[in-house]
């Protein structure tokens, strides 16, 4: 709960600063900046937002997903840095911080040392188009879930450059893993939310929710498409079961194997941003956004400014619960196997539920007036 | 894609312990293995020749850190041969319920390591956990968790507390049923089964001729096990079933240490049954005085008597939790061993390593070495 009042707070700052990602200089500024300033303060103020908000979430996540994993482990997980360990991952991120960096001698500099910055850079990034409520998104644009999955499939790039340019096996072979991975599990994410946007019509994100609104939660029709989505997720992210990339049995860990300190603490960030991501777009996508279920609190509800962004977030919470789950009972697959799966069974399946959601729209889509 | 050599090891997750497993792989697939091993030799045996005989248990904890009551009974057995002592009845039926106690314990870590290996998050700290409890259990008689120094020549330091057998039927009730948890947690699980058919096969021939003992022998479908085919201590008189499976592979493995932790429960209910009913003596009462005494202090060595004693060979076979192991004791007539000689399943099982890696890919590398049961201290001593 306390993390989920943080998270409001969080967004609740991001939204009174911007809600679109137009310039949002303080006013008493304004009169001392031409419209270039202004525009390169703006945007420079509604980065900064995004990073902390998308920062402080991930962080967070990963202190969920310790608790839970340690629950489902017989054990309590981070419980002495804070009020239930919940500024262990802060007190982490300070000692990474205070590393010294150490850079392998073979290594290429300059991929070496990029690579960790635009991965983090570009998972960052989506965050700024993924609404969590009406109105509380920084980029408003017709096209943002494009926009976001294209942000979104950068990272294979970035780590297989880190990968190579660390000059180490492990590195290697795990970027190159890496590689083939997320450019199989691509395929089936994007049909399964081709049959997404056939039924909402939309390629905007808060569009899609409305849609849902309207129309009722999207995971009922196409609940092959929320596995689909889900599992492909999985492996987009690299988690267990499909964290083969870093798998740390053969890989040591992975393609981050060579990087220490902060580079470590940005590539390990990375990965939860993404997973944040991961678990907002299947919200955002097939459990209805930041809508609620109607009832006589509603009206109540509804007078809370944060009441659409507590839900969303108590419904990301769960969703990356789910994604924990997976991880502590599930155990890795093979390289091969991963492949297989990607190659022979998501795809041919996630073309069915096109299929299916091409039906539910020429039949009429909602069959009845209003679902809920 | 060119062909290309990895350490894995000394420092890599997979090892557990400190040993390097090179291995030459083409992209993913393994074509050729190297084990190397020595990273953690100590030279017990060489160090076994200036300690007393009680002294040497000491170093058999240190040996195998994960069965050290194991190791403790099998240096005992071949140096009470060789110094002719006699253990009493129930000094026997306390060693026997250590030895499957400790393989119990030894199977549990085992099981937390190998599917952490396959990447099952939460049995491994099923496995711990259980694992403590049994830690618990030595905590109650030995006061120690790891290393117990609790064997003596000619039986053990202590008798078991009071009410240590009710307590102890109590823990083998609960592992029962969670032995059987666990196994439903691997069998249940498809992406586990996936892993683990089919992978790191090395028929029956082959374990013969690279001289494979232990579970890994009895999942190729041989059914040998000393317990049985060479009885030593009080295992004739227990009643207990030999684990076999005809895999040959990871699963096979798996299976014969999960049957074999049923069968431990059932012979420690048994010997913890013969406990309760039969009081007497833990420790021979005729144990020569040398064994225990220690060395005396520089410049006092000519107020020790010294008298010819006994000489004689000992010799010990024993099935230890990861399979054959045999200690060789020469008593040359002196207060310490002349010579210790060990040999260890796990260095045999591991010297092998290529013959179960080649052909598999470097994913299947952990689940594989992982079913082997590694312990390093007990195979570079």
């Amino acid at each position: 709960m306390s993390a989920a009042t943080l998270l409001g707070v969080s967004f609740w700052l991001a939204q009174t600063m911007f809600s679109t990602l137009r310039p949002i200089t303080p006013a008493p500024l304004l009169p001392l900046m031409g419209p270039q300033a202004q525009l390169a303060t703006g945007y420079l103020l509604a980065g900064t937002l995004v990073f902390a908000t998308g920062l402080v979430n991930s962080i967070m996540l990963i202190w969920w997903e310790r608790k839970l994993l340690g629950r489902f482990m017989d054990r309590r997980g981070a419980m002495h840095v804070g009020y239930a360990g919940l500024l262990q991952n802060f007190a982490d991120g300070l000692k990474l911080f205070r590393k010294q960096p150490l850079r392998p001698r073979e290594a290429d500099k300059l991929g070496y040392l990029l690579s960790p910055t635009a991965y983090l850079a570009t998972s960052l990034a989506i965050v700024g188009f993924l609404p969590v409520s009406t109105g509380w998104v920084p980029g408003v644009a017709p096209l943002s879930l494009l926009m976001a999955l294209a942000l979104f499939s950068f990272a294979p790039f970035f780590i297989f450059v880190g990968a190579w340019s660390s000059n180490n096996k492990y590195s290697l072979i795990g970027g190159m893993r890496t590689a083939a991975q997320l450019v199989a599990y691509e395929v089936p994410l994007l049909f399964a939310i081709v049959s997404v946007v056939l039924l909402a019509g939309t390629f905007d994100l808060t569009g899609i929710v409305n849609a849902q609104i309207h129309d009722g939660w999207f995971a009922l029709p196409l609940a092959l498409g929320l596995i689909i989505f889900f599992v492909a997720m999985l492996a987009e992210v690299e988690r267990i079961p499909f964290d083969l990339p870093e798998a740390e049995a053969e890989l040591v860990e992975g393609w981050n194997t060579e990087y220490g300190g902060m580079l470590f603490a940005m590539t390990t960030l990375g990965d939860y941003v993404r997973a944040l991501v991961g678990s907002y777009l299947v919200v955002l996508l097939f459990l209805g956004g930041w809508w609620m279920p109607a009832g006589p609190y509603t009206a109540a509800i509804n007078g809370f400014p944060l009441a659409g962004i507590l839900w969303f977030q108590v419904k990301v919470y769960i969703v990356f619960a789910v994604f924990v789950w997976v991880r502590a009972s599930l155990p890795r697959v093979r390289t091969d196997q991963l492949l297989q799966i990607g190659w022979k069974r998501m795809i041919p399946l996630s073309l069915a539920n096109v299929f299916l959601a091409a039906a539910f729209v020429a039949e009429g889509w909602p069959p009845f007036p209003k679902l809920l | 894609m060119s062909e290309m050599w990895i350490n894995m090891g000394p420092q890599h997750p997979m090892t557990h312990g400190l040993w390097n497993l090179r291995v030459k792989v083409d992209g993913e697939l393994v074509i050729d293995a190297v084990p190397e091993m020595g990273y953690l030799h100590r030279g017990i045996e060489k160090i076994c020749e200036y300690r007393r005989y009680n002294e040497v248990v000491t170093l058999m904890d240190r040996c195998c850190y994960v069965a050290g009551l194991a190791w403790e009974q099998l240096y005992l057995m071949a140096s009470e041969q060789a110094l002719g002592v006699e253990v009493p009845e129930r000094a026997e039926y306390i060693r026997v319920m250590c030895q499957e106690l400790q393989r119990l314990a030894s199977h549990l870590m085992w099981y937390a390591a190998f599917v952490m290996d396959v990447g099952l998050m939460a049995p491994f700290g099923y496995g711990m956990r259980d694992r403590d409890i049994i830690l618990d259990l030595f905590q109650s008689f030995t006061g120690a968790r790891m290393t117990y120094e609790y064997m003596r020549v000619g039986g053990v330091r202590n008798d078991l507390p009071v009410g240590f057998t009710d307590r102890c039927r109590k823990v083998m009730g609960w592992l029962e049923q969670r032995v059987n948890d666990y196994e439903d947690l691997c069998d249940r699980s498809d992406i586990f089964l996936k892993r683990c058919i089919d992978v790191g096969v090395l028929k029956a021939k082959d374990c013969i001729r690279d001289g494979i003992t232990g579970p890994m022998l009895r999942a190729a479908g041989v059914a040998r096990d000393l317990r049985r085919d060479r009885p030593y201590s009080v295992y004739p008189e227990l009643d207990f079933q030999v684990a076999v499976h005809d895999a040959a592979d990871v699963y096979g493995r798996y299976r014969v240490r999960m049957e074999e932790m049923r069968q431990s429960l059932r012979i420690v209910r048994q010997c913890l049954d013969w406990l309760d009913h039969k009081p007497g003596r833990v420790i021979a009462e005729k144990v020569p005085r040398f064994v225990g005494t220690p060395s005396p202090p520089p410049g006092m060595e000519s107020y020790i008597v010294r008298r010819g004693y006994p000489k004689g060979v000992g010799f010990s076979a024993m099935e230890e939790p990861h399979g054959e192991a045999l200690a060789y004791v020469v008593n040359e007539g002196g207060e310490q061993p002349y010579r210790v000689k060990f040999r260890s399943p796990v260095m045999v099982n591991i010297s092998a390593a290529r013959d179960y890696l080649v052909g598999y890919r470097v994913s299947d590398i952990p689940a594989i070495m992982g079913s082997v049961d590694i312990c390093v201290g007990e195979s570079d001593r």
